[in-house]
């Protein structure tokens, strides 16, 4: 037999047993041959270019998973940045376009498009400008389509401007989706230092160096990783980072190996594997128990960050040997509201807003699905951003805030999706006031590490 | 790749023959070697690089009771698939089994297969799991 006994009983236990599966298979789509200065036209040939890559993204990505008995569990698109192909569009305009966005994605059978963002690090211009204010009324008018702004990076700096804007942005779409826990906010993401090929809704973009369509993966599997921790013992931190690695190399390689046949299948080119770590609220598959079982009592205690920057880094290394290919996020990704063990974790007060923070500065993206109450001035919100933003930019990381100011609701309270995204725990924020920093705005110039030529 | 004595045995008389009068014990030696080092290099080079081999890797799992190997192979031969390995280790009263069936020649694609096993697993109780060579070759060989 060309293949051990155990060998085989590995890979079924991963894919039965411990929720290994490829979490989203995203077909970027270039949308900068779309414009048109009648708005009908251009969204008739938005709405025909989806269609005509996308159509059979869904069957096909089936096709993939039934042949090799690995699920797939999301299969999306994202777009263009749409700022920039329409920027002569008119806020209401942009509306219509995010109106034919989420059209396009129901008719594939997807369940989110993404790529109503802007890239605003260094300043804005008036189309920019216009979709910003849009964003509030796209994301409630529609269902399926997700939005990101990136507004700061490790060479511009940081656009307090544009954090400002944000801050604002984020209460007025909590308060037009405040019938559905404000889950608008859920399909809103600031970024700083956002990467043009990232897989993972909702912050994935087509970026304007990507080729005209390319399919991008996201593998995940904290489960399988929980396990080999726990059967792993009492080893020594460098022993543990080894098996962290062993067991990350083998579900990157079946990643890419399902990417790569998916991207055949399409006809399209493949493009990056994100070795990502991404928790479901499925029981078993969390960070937050993968740090348990490196010996945290809670995430939250003393140790919490070491052992989350242990864990980060040795996902990119077995992924950088897995697959020639890794692009995107790559890391480890601590959302709250899709994490049983975080989410559990928060309710019992072991885990605050500021210690979440300091595991951002080594995690792979940022504060991620974050409910704070609904009161929250926009103030204290922007003052977040700047703060997540500042980790990135100085670190020469992509950060992110996903947070939610959910409408009408207080410490203690929830807020429930269902599905992927999951429930969030209502979180407390700090009622220290910093008006009078963020209201300075204009720009925080780049770090001097942004000199590198 | 471990080669039984016998196996050994047949290699070196085969080899004896072919060099017929000019066997010497050295020669022999140096010729069984060769033979005996090109076979295990023909199950390392596993046809690794070339994806999409139509095999597939049948695993099967559950309580043992007779009639479990049985009931798989008539299946597996009314579709016209051809069983490449198959291995078989029982734990305790735990029956496992491994087959590499080829699915080339079969007129059924994996989900037919799939469908037909899935019938059996519910008769009998047992779990049986298809997939593709390709991911076991991705993860386990580089």
């Amino acid at each position: 037999m060309p293949y051990e006994f155990e060998e085989i009983l590995e890979t079924i236990r991963m894919t039965e047993i411990e929720h290994f599966d490829i979490r989203t298979v995203t077909l970027g789509i270039s949308l900068r041959d779309c414009h048109d200065r009648n708005l009908e036209v251009a969204k008739q040939k938005i709405y025909d270019k989806i269609l005509k890559y996308g159509k059979n993204h869904v069957k096909l990505a089936k096709e993939v998973e039934s042949q090799f008995g690995i699920s797939i569990a999301n299969k999306r698109i994202s777009v263009t940045p749409v700022s920039i192909p329409f920027d002569s569009l008119k806020q209401d305009e942009f509306i219509e376009i995010a109106k034919i966005l989420d059209k396009a994605a129901e008719e594939i059978g997807v369940d989110y498009l993404a790529g109503y963002s802007a890239l605003v690090q260094k300043g804005m211009t008036n189309g920019e400008l216009e979709l910003i204010r849009s964003i509030p009324e796209a994301l409630s008018q529609t269902k399926r389509v997700c939005s990101s702004v990136n507004v700061a990076s490790t060479k511009a700096g940081i656009n307090m401007d544009a954090v400002l804007m944000m801050s604002e942005v984020i209460k007025s779409t909590a308060e037009k989706t405040k019938n559905n826990d404000s889950i608008g906010c859920a399909k809103l993401v600031v970024f700083a230092n956002a990467v043009e090929d990232n897989p993972f809704v909702a912050g994935a973009f087509h970026g304007v160096s990507e080729p005209e369509v390319v399919l991008n993966v996201g593998i995940s599997g904290p489960g399988v990783v929980l396990d080999a921790v726990k059967e792993a013992g009492k080893v020594d931190l460098h022993q543990l980072s080894e098996v962290i690695k062993k067991t990350i190399f083998k579900i990157t390689r079946a990643g890419e190996l399902i990417g790569r046949k998916t991207a055949e299948k399409l006809g399209v080119q493949f493009g990056i594997v994100d070795i990502s770590l991404a928790p479901t609220p499925a029981e078993g598959d969390s960070i937050a128990d993968i740090l348990k079982a490196m010996g945290v009592e809670d995430v939250g205690a003393p140790g919490t960050t070491a052992a989350l920057a242990m864990l980060n880094d040795s996902v990119k290394k077995a992924g950088l040997m897995a697959s020639s290919s890794v692009g995107g996020l790559s890391g480890a990704f601590i959302p709250v509201s899709e994490d049983l063990g975080m989410i559990r974790a928060v309710q019992a007060g072991n885990l605050s807003l500021e210690k979440l923070e300091a595991m951002t500065a080594v995690c792979s993206v940022g504060l991620d699905m974050v409910a704070i109450p609904g009161d929250t001035s926009s103030s204290t919100i922007a003052g977040i951003i700047a703060d997540e933003c500042a980790i990135g930019v100085i670190n020469d990381k992509t950060t992110a805030v996903r947070i939610i100011p959910a409408f009408g609701k207080k410490v203690g309270d929830f807020v429930d999706y269902g599905g992927l995204l999951g429930k969030a725990p209502v979180m407390s924020v700090r009622k220290l006031r910093c008006d009078n920093f963020v209201g300075r705005g204009g720009r925080i110039p780049a770090p001097s590490r942004s000199l590198t030529n | 790749m471990k080669l039984s004595e016998d196996e050994v045995r047949r290699i070196t008389l085969d080899t004896i023959t072919e060099l017929g009068e000019n066997a010497t014990p050295e020669l022999v030696k140096q010729k069984v070697k060769e033979k005996i080092e090109k076979l295990s290099e023909g199950s390392v080079s596993f046809p690794i690089g070339s994806t999409s081999s139509g095999r597939v890797i049948l695993t099967a799992f559950g309580l043992n009771k007779p009639g479990i190997v049985a009931a798989i192979t008539k299946s597996i031969a009314e579709s016209n698939c051809d069983i490449q390995d198959l291995s078989q280790k029982l734990m305790g009263d735990f029956f496992t089994m491994i087959m590499i069936v080829d699915l080339s020649t079969s007129p059924k694609d994996l989900k037919g297969l799939q469908k037909d096993m899935a019938k059996i697993a519910e008769e009998l109780k047992i779990k049986i799991y298809l997939q593709h060579e390709d991911v076991f070759k991705f993860m386990h060989r580089i």
